[in-house]
This record gives structure tokens, C-alpha cells and sequence, in this order.
């Protein structure tokens, strides 16, 4: 099944572990939880030796612990969840890992954006049926988030805070009463939440201020800050798992070089310090510089060299793609990337040779093309 | 599964990791068993302890109760012993301090050396002290190596102990060293991190809690003892071989039993009668000098001579946490937990009694008979099977903290209400659930409010994990009390008793003192003054009021904070027994410092004139600024020396009839000094203009004083003819002292500046020349309406591409120097420029309104004589050969109407010029 699709959910793609899971689950499961508490933090963070399991579960979300098990506590409890972080923190694949592992099914999705209004999170109606039919449950398209309170599942809202406060506060009631009536209806006119129903929605905090949350919301979301990863070790372990899965997905064999690895990291990191260190947003890539970029910057490398090259990831090919991924406006961000190529870059290549030498170079070149 | 199913798990799967061969774990694991059985099977009761663990203070207080023992030997230096009683007077925690300044057998980089081992209520070995020393007849026995051992042995200051900077509760411990009774953590980091990782914590405190704290916390002595000492084993099995960490293990192991062994030979105490508490890591020792039975030999190697203080200073959990690595918060929740422990009664903890806080006595637990030690039984195979009741009073606890920490968090600005109360409480239990907990640790009880209450912003000062860590105990910052401080401190808050705050107060107080309404609080002043100059500078700060030479306020306000700096105080009484000695002491230290200089003598005749009066103290420092001018073979402090000197002479003349004998003696010499040292400063490339300007300075300014002291003009005049200067700043300054010393006329400077101005060449270095006058204004300030001058024209002629790079040079020169230079130029400036805008445009700079040189020459007057010189000139000619002047005759004035007039005058009335001539005969 998952080869039919582009990129398969995290319930099908992991469909066979999930079911292992909950064959050898006996703990305490909550609600209509498919698994208990504990196999669902297993799943995300993969087994250990001393879980005792007889099968490795590989981790499939790199971060702090404690954010993992906060957040099923909260979904557990009458609250929604509310993970909150820079972009290309991992937030949304955290949400679909823990809906795939609580409920398998982690498509109930709404995507907010500045379109979206009352009726993606209500219900609303097929007009041409209601023309024929008038006005029935048959008549009515319900929205991902009633469709999940109708199962007893989890729905998911993608970047909450882009869409209106008006619209947000839709959820108030949701999240508070647990139901959602339908005036237009004479009777069956209540859609009641199932247990087992909860919500996990996203926020990105470079959007803050765009469309803050009402107090109201606030207090029925727990709030969950998931922090950019800069623990290199966990990063590199996100890249290559990250990394691995998409060329197993576009059928590529590629070595990816330790030592190439090592540079994207340490390029980031340096890049990342410099961030920190500027007084003005013109001294600042516009990037967030997260882990996804550094996934991006590594796609790109790798499809590049793969389709365009001899097939071997080089240095200067990942160099090119690190200036064209991150060179978003010019010529701020090209002005601080030559900065960093003469400043950083070149004194380490004279210093430590090797895989330096040919990021050096193919980084100077795409900089001088791009200027 | 059993509470200790998962720390064996845990530490068997670390010996695997870590055991190197898989082959090694089978012997890891035997001797593990070897080391508790050894341990227990020794005659002299071992009690193994960690430190700031509530389980090993419950254990203690246990076994001290059904023991009674009659000697505890202690693992704690031995020679803090007399301190003990001393905790008595304070308010926990504090830290006992060895401090050592005068340094005999250490490398003098070291000093000062300072010592300390922190004190909790919450601890096993307050337990013991307070047992040994409320009950008659017991002895307290400190075993562990002396202070001087401590670094003795230490390859070099430890760095591991910096207290680094988290706030000021933090850094009470100053960079000390830090001891602890009872250190148990993983020796390598890997080890640590292995530990961690397993156990799904975050924190080493948090895996000591989750699995040894909690499960030992309802066990009984037997299991306590035992699974102690095998966690000391595993530890201590896997460290790593090399570094002198272990060497110091275990000497201290053997200096230990060594110790025990003298004083029970030396007593003739019964073993079943005696406790030794020592670290778990300890007690899992295989030094062949282990145990009674053993007589190997050990030679304690002798102290240093040097010089030991002792004293207590105040600690903080912070500062704790901070020394030794713990986790944030951790020794305030152990501190809860053991008060939590405490409240639900079973035990009855030893208290010292008259401790301040100590609301009342706890009543004595009836005297039970001791109970002598059974046979030693295993409990480790068969580790409680049988889980902890789940305990009533840790819902009502959760139920209490989930409300306070909603209510707290209130006050704090969020927007949080009874719905979050509920809701922390559920997610504490769920935290506990998923982390395979029996009950929710403060930890989730931490996780959950974070959770629950943090949204996007944090609303006040304080974030929610800061609000429980406050919540749940916060850190407490100890005190010591009045008889237990050295007699400085106490002199000193004696002192302060008239200002009428408390200043054992660690608020910050206000004290005003208005000294013409009050004159007895003059001594308090006298005494803030110097607490000013020898404390760190919050302790004491004057908020208004200065004390400068020949300058006393009638009024003061002070901020003082010495509640908060109580470890500066004590440290001070180190030192010596009263303030002014301190004082006195640091001053004769300053200026007999092999580095110290002719200035630092001069400030500290100033310090010690400012705050001590004296006249032989200050004599005698005065008489060595006189020496150590003598001897200085550099003029760097030229300009401070020429300051200070200035000021102390201008004290001097204001207070006395006659200036102190050193004073004199260093002007003369200063007067010597510098003119020997003149021509080379002048030539010497490091030695700065400013450095030249304020030797002329000082021998032009003084100048009068010195010759009359006795000094020569001449030795001036000849040391400014053999200066030959080349940088053009220094040339400048050389002109500038001609001019002064009457050698070089103004017009002559004049033309020379003309001439440079108009020298393409030498423009571009004409602002250095500029830079030499300016500071020639202190030597010479005659000279300032030519320094007006010549910047004028500067700005006038100069290019801007030489002139705009030189400004900001000059504004911070004069900034830099901006006492002495700038009143000086700004004033001539005023008396030379217009003052007001209409005046400018006809205003003509006095320089350019000045006749052109020929034309200003005096008209040489006519008379008999010039009319001789003129007729007859081979004389004077030959005359102006020899000595090398060129000249041409001028005419005679001839047609002078002034003249005229005279001569028309005293013809017509020619008998004043009669009476004249006959008068003079």
C-alpha cells in the first residue's frame, strides 16, 4: 500500500509495527486508546534493551523525552495540545507520529491559513444536495475535527495561529463542551465527541502576534515548546534518519559520507551562532536554520548528485545547495554567507584540509553565480 | 515489578556496558557481593551515607536511636572538629571553612586557599553531629585527611568548583574548594550519562531519587546499609583506572581506618559501641589498611606549616548545588522531602539546640535499651518483593502543591485558575503512571505544572518551573549566628549597633546619618568608610556623601547589605581582630609588594590618611613612597604620582604649619629623580608624551618647593639641554619646556609652528606637535592662550584629510586628562574668542592682528651711547664674531615725536633736569 503513495501517513507506513505494538500492549489504555500510555512513547521514541521487547523499535522523533510524555499526558487528559516552535522543529511530525500511535488515523487534518473559516472546523453543506434534499445529515460534509469527535479519535490543526481568532475561537466550545450542534437541523442536531477524542494543534513561534490566541483557547490547550535541536549528536541522528528514509523513497543508492555530514552540521551550527549573535534582523539569515533546512539542504545535495552528477554525494555539490537553500533575499543573506565562506569556511579548510577544501570551492562558486 | 528489580536492572546493565569484556561482568558482578559482605561483616559498625539524602538522614536518625552509639568517627577533615559546636548559633545550611593565607609549602599562586564543606539539615552527617554533641557522653571523631591534606594531595586548585555565576546565592561559596561527606555519583561521565539515559531521567538528582531514594525511603537498616554499600561498589568498580582521583580515594580510605584504629587503641573504646559514617563509596573500600583486623601500616604524611583559619561562613542550596554539579532545585527538594519525612512523624530528627530557629525542643524519644547488631542477613537477594504502600498523606501533599503552584503562579501574572489545579494534579499522577513511578515525584509534580500553566509568554519575572522550585522549598540561604562569627564581625556589628538596623538582615537597609545633628555616629561613618574599601563593592554603597582628603559630609546615606556579604565579613576576620588592623595590615602589604610602586605608596598614605589618621603609620608609608621613588628606573606613573603628590601637598598646607619630613624628602628626590631620568624619557620610544609631560609637570610645578629644599636649577636646565628628542609630540613638549625655562622666546616658538604649517612635508605630523602642547598646559600653563594658538590654526590650515582623522585623537586625549587639561584650554579659549555670535564676524584673532615682525622690533632708542656704537661698530662687530651672532645695524630712530616732545619739554623747563644732576652728583 505504501508504495501507491507519494508519502504514506505514519499509520500505514508503520502499520505492521502498530499492530505488534498492540498485540504485546497489556498496560492500562485510556479511552478508546489503541495503545497504552507507555507503547505509545515507545513508538516515538524507540525501545531499549531494557523495555524487554523481543523486536527494536527504531525512534522516530529525536528530542527531549519529557516533551514526548507531557504530551500524551495531556491528551490523555481533557486538554488539547498545543505544540508550539520554531518551523522545521519536528512539531507536525510529532503530531502525526502520536494520532498514528493513539488512534491510527493521523489524516483528520485542518490546515489553517488565513482562508480558513468556521466551516473547515465545523461541518458544512453540499449544496447541491441540500437543494435536492434539503437539509439532513446526509446533506452535511463534517469537517475533520467533527469527523474525529464522531470516532473518538484525534483531530489535528496545522499552524493554528495563521488562521483568524475568530475562526480559532470555534474551538472554544469544541474543546470545552465536547460537542458541536447544528442548528440548522430540527433534531439529530448534536454531534457528541466520542471519548478518546482530542485535539493536537501546532503553532509556529515566528508567528506570534499574527493572530494571538484568546485567553479562552489558551487555557483549554496545553502548551508544549518544542526547542530547535542543537544537541549535534541528536541532530545528526535526526538528519540520517531523516535522510535515509527519503532515499529509500526515491529508490537512490548513495553513500552518505560521514565527514559530509559533519560539515553540514558543523556549517549549521556555525551559522546558527552567528545568528545569535547579530543585533539586527539584516545580520540574521532569514532562515530559522532548523533541522528540516539541514534535511532540505541534504535532499537537494543528494538529488542533485544523483540526477545531475556521477552519482557520490561531493562536498562542493552540498555546498551549492546550502547557499541556494539558505540565500533567500540578496544581498543580505548572500553578503552574510560570503562572510561566513571567507571568515569561517576558509580558514578551516586551510587548517583542516580534506572534505573542507571542495566545500570551499563549490560554495564559492554558487555565491559567485547566485551575486 | 519491585522497587529495586528496577535498579538492579539498571546497574547490571551498566556494568554490562561498561565492563569492557562481557567476560569482566561475572567478576564485576562476585565482587559487588564481596564488597557489601565485607563491609558488613566488619566489626566497627559501618554506616554508609550519600549526601544531601533525606533516606540516608532517615536512616541515621534511626539507627542513632536504637543504637545509641557511644564514638562516631565522621568523614570530615579532622581538624574542622572545634567548629562543630559553633552550629549551634546558625541557621542552616551553612559551610564550615578552612582559609589559609600565609602560604608554607604550597606554591604562593595558590593562596588563599579556603576550604568548605557545606552543612544541610536534610543530611546524614547532621544528624550525627547533633546526636553526638546534645548527648553526654558521646565522642565526635573527624577521621578524614586535614584541610592541608586536602591540598596537599589536590594536583592543583581544583577548577571543577568554580561557582559559577547563578546569581548571587550561587556564588556564596567564593571559589572555594568544596568537600562533602558522602560524595556517591558516577566517577566518569559516560557512566552518568548511561544512567540517565536508561533510566529516563533528566538529571543525575532525578535517578538517585527515582531509584535509590524512593525505594530506600520506608527500608529498613539492614537493606539500606547493603544496597549502599553496592551502589558504592558498582561506582567504584567502574572508575577509571588512571588519574589521581582514585590515588586520593584511597588515601583518604587508609588515613581514615589509620585514624579510627589510633583512637581506639588510644581509648580503649568497645567497636560494637562506635559508628563510622563515611561516603558509600567508601565503605566499599579494598585498601589493605581496611577494618580493625587489619594492621597494615600507614604514615600519615605531616601538614604544611601552613597557618590554618577556621571559621563558618553562610551557604545557601544554591551555592551547594552549584559547587558540586546537582541539578537546580535538587537540594531544595531534598530538603522538602526530608521535611515531608520528618512531618509524617515515625522518627524524631537531633537538633542542636539554641538554634535560632528552633521553635522548640523535640521531645527525647524514650531511652530504649540499645539494641545490639544482629547477625548480618542477606536482604539484597531477596530485595522487597513487595511494592510501597501507597501512601495517603502523598495525595493530600499533590492535592496541596497542584493548588499553591496556581495560586502562585496567580501572583505571578498568569492567567491560571482552579480548571489548572485539576488539571496538574491529573497530569502529575499520568506523568508518574507513564514513568513507571509508584507516586508522583516533585519532578512530575514540576513536568506537570510547566505543562498545564506555561503558555507561549512567560507572563512575570518568574517561569513556572521557577515558581515550583520556589514552591517547593526554594533556596534557602543559611546564616550564622553572632557568637559563632570571628571577633571582627562581631566588633563590627557592635560598631553599627548605633545606627539602630538590623544588619543581619539580608535585605539591603538605608542608614542615614546626619553627623552634625548626631556626632556620635561619626565613628559608625568612620567605620562604613572602610568596610567600603576593604568589602566587594555592593556590600556597603554610599548613596550620598564622600570622603576625600580635607573633605568630610555632614550627612550620609548608605545602602548596606552586609547580611548578603557575610561571607566577605567573616573572611575579613581572618585576617585580624579589628577592622583598622585589617586595614593597616593591607596597607603595609601594598606597599611592600615587590611590584608595588611610588604610586601605590602615595595612595596608601592617602587610604590611610582618609581612614585611619595616624601620623606614624602614614609617615611611615610616606617614607617608603620616598624609597620606591628612589628606586624606580621607569616613569609610568609619572602622571598618578604627580596627582597624588599634588593632592597630599595641597592637604598638607591646608592642615599644617609645616609639611611632614617625607613629603619634603619626596619632592626633592622626586625633584632629582625626574631629571636624571628626563633625557632619557625623552628619547625612549615606550615611554609616552603623557609620561614626559607629567615629569615636567612635576618639576616645573614644584620647582619652588624643591629648590627651596635645597635642589639646583641647574641640574633642570641641563637635563632639557641633553634631551633630543625625535617623535614630533616629544619635540613639542621640548619647546614648550625651553619656552618655559626662559631658553626659547614665544615669537621663536611662533615661527617655528608657522613653519611647520607651512611645510607640506610636515603637515601631516603637525597634529602630533599639536598633541606635545597640549600636554605641555601642565607643566607650562603660561603657555596656554600659544596651545589656543596654534589649534586654532590647526583647524584653520590644516587639510581636513589630516585634520578629520586627528579629531577624535584629541577629544579623547582630552577627555583621558580632562581634569587637568581641560579647564585650563576651555578658559583660555573663552578669553580669546568672542563670546557672542555678533562679535565674530569682526573679530580678528589676536595672532594675525599682530604687526609683522620687522615692523614690531623695538626702534632701537637714540642716545649718546648708541650714537658712539653706531659710529664707531669694528667693536661690537668683532664682539658678535666671537660669540657667533649674525646681525646688521639697525638705523637710528631719528624723527620721534615722543621724543621730540620731551626734549621740547625739558628745554623749555630745564630745572628738574638741573636739580636732577646735581642730586646725583
Amino acid at each position: 500500500m505504501t508504495d501507491d503513495m507519494l508519502r504514506a501517513p505514519a499509520e500505514v507506513k508503520y502499520a505492521e509495527e502498530l499492530e505488534w505494538l498492540e498485540s504485546v500492549d497489556d498496560g492500562p489504555k485510556p479511552f478508546s486508546w489503541r495503545l497504552s500510555p507507555r507503547m505509545v512513547r515507545l513508538f516515538v521514541l524507540g525501545s531499549e534493551r531494557s523495555d524487554g521487547l523481543d523486536r527494536e523499535i527504531p525512534q522516530k522523533w529525536f528530542g527531549d523525552r519529557s516533551f514526548v510524555e507531557r504530551s500524551i499526558v495531556t491528551l490523555a487528559s481533557d486538554r488539547g495540545l498545543l505544540l508550539i516552535g520554531d518551523p522545521g522543529t519536528g512539531k507536525s511530525w510529532l503530531a502525526e507520529l502520536l494520532a498514528a500511535a493513539i488512534c491510527r488515523n493521523s489524516t483528520l487534518v485542518v490546515q489553517g491559513t488565513a482562508g480558513t473559516t468556521e466551516d473547515h472546523i465545523k461541518y458544512s453543506w453540499n449544496v447541491s444536495m441540500v437543494i435536492a434534499k434539503g437539509q439532513s445529515r446526509q446533506s452535511m460534509i463534517p469537517s475533520p475535527i467533527m469527523t474525529a469527535m464522531e470516532q473518538g479519535v484525534i483531530g489535528r490543526f496545522e499552524e493554528l495561529t495563521r488562521s483568524t481568532s475568530d475562526v480559532q475561537d470555534a474551538l472554544i466550545s469544541i474543546l470545552s463542551e465536547k460537542y458541536v450542534s447544528i442548528p440548522e437541523l430540527d433534531d439529530d442536531n448534536i454531534v457528541f465527541a466520542q471519548p478518546g477524542f482530542s485535539i493536537i494543534a501546532t503553532a509556529n513561534s515566528r508567528d506570534r502576534g499574527v493572530n494571538d490566541l484568546s485567553s479562552a483557547l489558551k487555557r483549554r490547550f496545553n502548551f508544549i515548546k518544542i526547542p530547535v535541536v542543537t544537541n549535534k549528536r541528536s541532530e545528526a541522528e535526526i538528519v540520517r534518519f531523516r535522510t535515509e528514509e527519503l532515499l529509500r523513497r526515491h529508490n537512490i543508492e548513495l553513500d552518505l559520507p560521514p565527514t559530509l555530514l559533519d560539515i553540514l552540521l558543523q556549517s549549521f551550527a556555525d551559522l546558527r551562532a552567528a545568528a545569535a549573535s547579530a543585533t539586527s534582523d539584516d545580520e540574521k539569515l532569514e532562515s530559522a536554520l532548523s533541522t528540516a533546512e539541514q534535511i532540505g539542504v541534504l535532499e537537494d545535495a543528494i538529488l542533485h548528485s544523483n540526477f545531475f552528477g556521477d552519482r557520490t554525494l561531493r562536498a562542493g555539490t552540498l555546498a551549492g545547495s546550502l547557499v541556494g537553500s539558505l540565500a533567500r533575499r540578496t544581498p543580505e543573506d548572500l553578503a552574510i554567507l560570503n562572510k561566513y565562506w571567507h571568515g569561517v569556511v576558509e580558514p578551516r579548510s586551510k587548517q583542516d584540509g580534506g572534505e573542507w577544501e571542495g566545500f570551499l570551492e563549490g560554495g564559492r562558486q554558487a555565491i559567485a553565480t547566485l551575486s | 515489578m519491585s522497587p529495586f528489580g528496577a535498579l538492579r536492572e539498571q546497574l547490571l546493565d551498566a556494568a554490562t556496558a561498561f565492563a569492557g569484556a562481557p567476560a569482566a561482568l561475572p567478576g564485576i558482578l562476585a565482587g559487588l557481593v564481596d564488597d557489601v559482605d565485607r563491609a558488613l561483616a566488619e566489626p566497627l559498625e559501618i554506616f554508609p551515607v550519600c549526601h544531601h539524602s533525606p533516606a540516608s538522614a532517615l536512616a541515621m536518625v534511626r539507627r542513632l536511636r536504637e543504637k545509641q552509639p557511644k564514638v562516631i568517627y565522621l568523614e570530615l577533615c579532622e581538624d574542622l572538629r572545634p567548629l562543630l559546636p559553633e552550629l549551634r548559633n546558625c541557621r542552616l545550611p551553612v559551610a564550615l571553612q578552612a582559609f589559609a593565607t600565609d602560604l608554607d609549602g604550597f606554591p604562593p599562586a595558590w593562596g588563599p586557599l579556603s576550604m568548605v564543606a557545606p552543612i544541610t539539615e536534610a543530611s546524614a552527617e547532621y544528624q550525627a553531629i547533633s546526636y553526638a554533641l546534645e548527648t553526654p557522653g558521646v565522642e565526635l571523631v573527624l577521621v578524614d585527611r586535614s584541610s592541608d591534606h586536602v591540598f596537599q594531595w589536590a594536583p592543583k586548585p581544583e577548577t571543577e568548583t568554580e561557582a559559577t555565576g547563578h546569581g548571587e546565592e550561587a556564588a556564596l561559596h567564593g571559589d572555594s574548594v568544596g568537600v562533602e561527606i558522602g560524595d556517591l555519583r558516577p566517577r566518569f561521565a559516560e557512566l552518568e550519562e548511561h544512567l540517565i539515559h536508561h533510566g529516563k531521567v533528566r538529571h543525575w538528582s532525578e535517578w538517585w531519587d527515582q531509584y535509590v531514594e524512593q525505594p530506600l525511603a520506608g527500608a529498613d537498616y539492614d537493606t539500606y546499609r547493603q544496597v549502599m554499600v553496592l551502589i558504592g561498589g558498582l561506582f567504584r568498580r567502574l572508575r577509571p583506572g588512571g588519574g589521581d582521583r582514585p590515588a586520593t580515594d584511597e588515601d583518604r580510605e587508609r588515613y581514615m581506618w589509620t585514624r579510627i584504629r589510633e583512637h581506639l587503641a588510644a581509648s580503649g573504646a568497645d567497636p560494637a559501641e562506635c559508628l563510622h559514617v563515611c561516603g558509600a563509596f567508601h565503605a566499599a573500600s579494598r585498601v589493605e589498611q581496611f577494618g580493625l583486623a587489619s594492621d597494615a601500616p600507614y604514615e600519615i604524611s605531616p601538614r604544611t606549616a601552613t597557618r590554618w583559619l577556621y571559621g563558618l561562613i553562610p551557604s545557601s542550596h544554591s551555592a551547594i548545588e552549584a559547587q558540586f554539579g546537582l541539578a537546580s532545585g535538587s537540594v531544595s527538594i531534598a530538603a522538602a522531602t526530608w521535611a515531608k519525612a520528618v512531618a509524617r512523624g515515625g522518627v524524631t530528627p537531633f537538633r542542636l539546640a539554641g538554634r535560632p530557629d528552633t521553635r522548640k525542643r523535640p521531645a527525647r524519644a524514650g531511652k530504649a535499651a540499645p539494641v545490639p547488631r544482629t547477625e548480618v542477613t542477606d536482604r539484597l537477594s531477596g530485595f522487597l518483593s513487595t511494592p510501597p504502600a501507597v501512601d495517603e498523606l502523598d495525595e493530600a501533599e499533590l492535592l496541596g502543591w497542584s493548588v499553591d503552584i496556581v495560586r502562585l503562579a496567580r501572583r505571578n501574572g498568569y492567567l491560571a485558575s482552579t480548571a489548572d489545579a485539576i488539571a496538574v494534579f491529573e497530569t502529575s499522577l499520568l506523568l508518574a503512571g507513564i514513568r513507571d513511578r509508584a507516586r508522583p515525584t516533585p519532578y512530575d509534580f514540576q513536568d506537570a505544572a510547566v505543562t498545564c500553566i506555561e503558555k507561549d509568554v512567560v507572563p512575570g519575572r518568574r517561569d513556572v518551573r521557577r515558581l515550583c522550585e520556589i514552591l517547593l522549598g526554594g533556596d534557602r540561604v543559611g546564616a550564622v549566628g553572632y557568637d559563632s562569627l570571628p571577633p571582627l564581625a562581631r566588633d563590627v556589628y557592635d560598631r553599627l549597633a548605633p545606627l539602630g538596623l538590623d544588619t543581619q538582615k539580608r535585605t539591603i537597609q538605608r542608614a542615614l546619618l546626619d553627623l552634625g545633628a548626631d556626632p556620635e555616629l561619626v565613628p559608625c561613618s568612620d567605620l562604613l568608610w572602610m568596610l567600603r574599601y576593604l568589602l566587594p563593592p555592593d556590600a556597603v554603597r554610599p548613596i550620598m556623601g564622600g570622603r576625600r582628603l580635607g573633605e568630610r559630609s555632614i550627612q550620609e546615606s548608605w545602602d548596606l547589605a552586609l547580611g548578603r556579604h557575610q561571607r566577605s565579613l567573616i573572611e575579613l576576620g581572618y585576617e585580624g581582630v579589628t577592622i583598622e588592623q585589617v586595614l593597616e595590615q593591607r596597607l603595609r602589604r601594598a606597599v611592600w609588594e615587590p611590584a608595588a610602586t611610588a604610586a601605590v605608596a602615595l595612595a596608601a598614605v592617602e587610604d590611610a590618611l582618609l581612614f585611619l589618621g595616624g601620623k606614624r603609620f602614614v609617615d611611615e608609608l610616606g617614607a617608603r613612597a620616598v624609597e620606591l621613588l628612589a628606586a624606580e628606573r621607569t616613569v609610568d606613573d609619572a602622571p598618578e604620582v604627580l596627582r597624588r603628590i599634588r593632592r597630599l601637598l595641597g592637604y598638607y598646607r591646608a592642615t599644617g604649619p609645616v609639611l611632614p619630613a617625607w613629603c619634603e624628602a619626596f619632592v626633592s628626590a622626586g625633584y632629582a629623580h625626574y631629571c636624571t631620568l628626563l633625557p632619557t624619557a625623552f628619547v625612549d620610544e615606550d615611554t609616552g608624551v603623557r609620561q614626559v609631560g607629567a615629569m615636567l609637570g612635576f618639576l616645573f610645578t614644584m620647582e619652588s618647593l624643591a629648590l627651596a629644599l635645597g635642589c639646583d636649577r641647574a641640574q633642570l636646565e641641563l637635563a632639557v639641554r641633553q634631551s633630543h628628542p625625535e617623535a614630533p609630540a616629544k619635540v613639542a613638549l621640548l619647546w614648550a619646556a625651553q619656552s618655559q625655562l626662559g631658553v626659547l622666546p614665544q615669537a621663536e616658538l611662533r615661527s617655528r609652528c608657522d613653519e611647520l604649517l607651512a611645510n607640506p612635508l610636515v603637515v601631516p605630523s603637525f597634529p602630533l606637535y599639536i598633541t606635545g602642547f597640549v600636554q605641555a598646559l601642565e607643566p607650562a600653563p603660561g603657555l596656554a592662550g600659544f596651545v589656543v594658538e596654534v589649534i586654532s590654526k590647526a583647524f584653520g590650515r590644516l587639510p581636513d584629510s589630516v585634520l578629520l582623522p586627528w579629531l577624535p585623537k584629541l577629544i579623547t586625549m582630552l577627555r583621558d586628562q580632562a581634569g587637568e587639561l581641560v579647564p585650563v584650554l576651555v578658559r583660555e579659549a573663552g578669553r580669546t574668542f568672542p563670546g557672542t555670535l555678533a562679535e565674530v564676524d569682526a573679530w580678528v584673532p589676536p595672532w594675525s592682528a599682530r604687526p609683522a615682525p620687522e615692523a614690531s622690533r623695538d626702534p632701537v632708542p637714540a642716545g649718546p651711547v648708541t650714537g658712539l656704537l653706531v659710529a664707531h661698530p669694528s667693536a661690537l662687530d668683532a664682539v658678535a664674531e666671537l660669540l657667533g651672532c649674525e646681525g646688521e645695524w639697525q638705523d637710528l630712530a631719528t624723527d620721534e615725536p615722543d621724543d621730540q616732545e620731551v626734549r621740547a619739554l625739558l628745554s623749555a623747563h630745564p630745572e628738574t633736569a638741573f636739580a636732577v644732576s646735581a642730586l646725583l652728583g
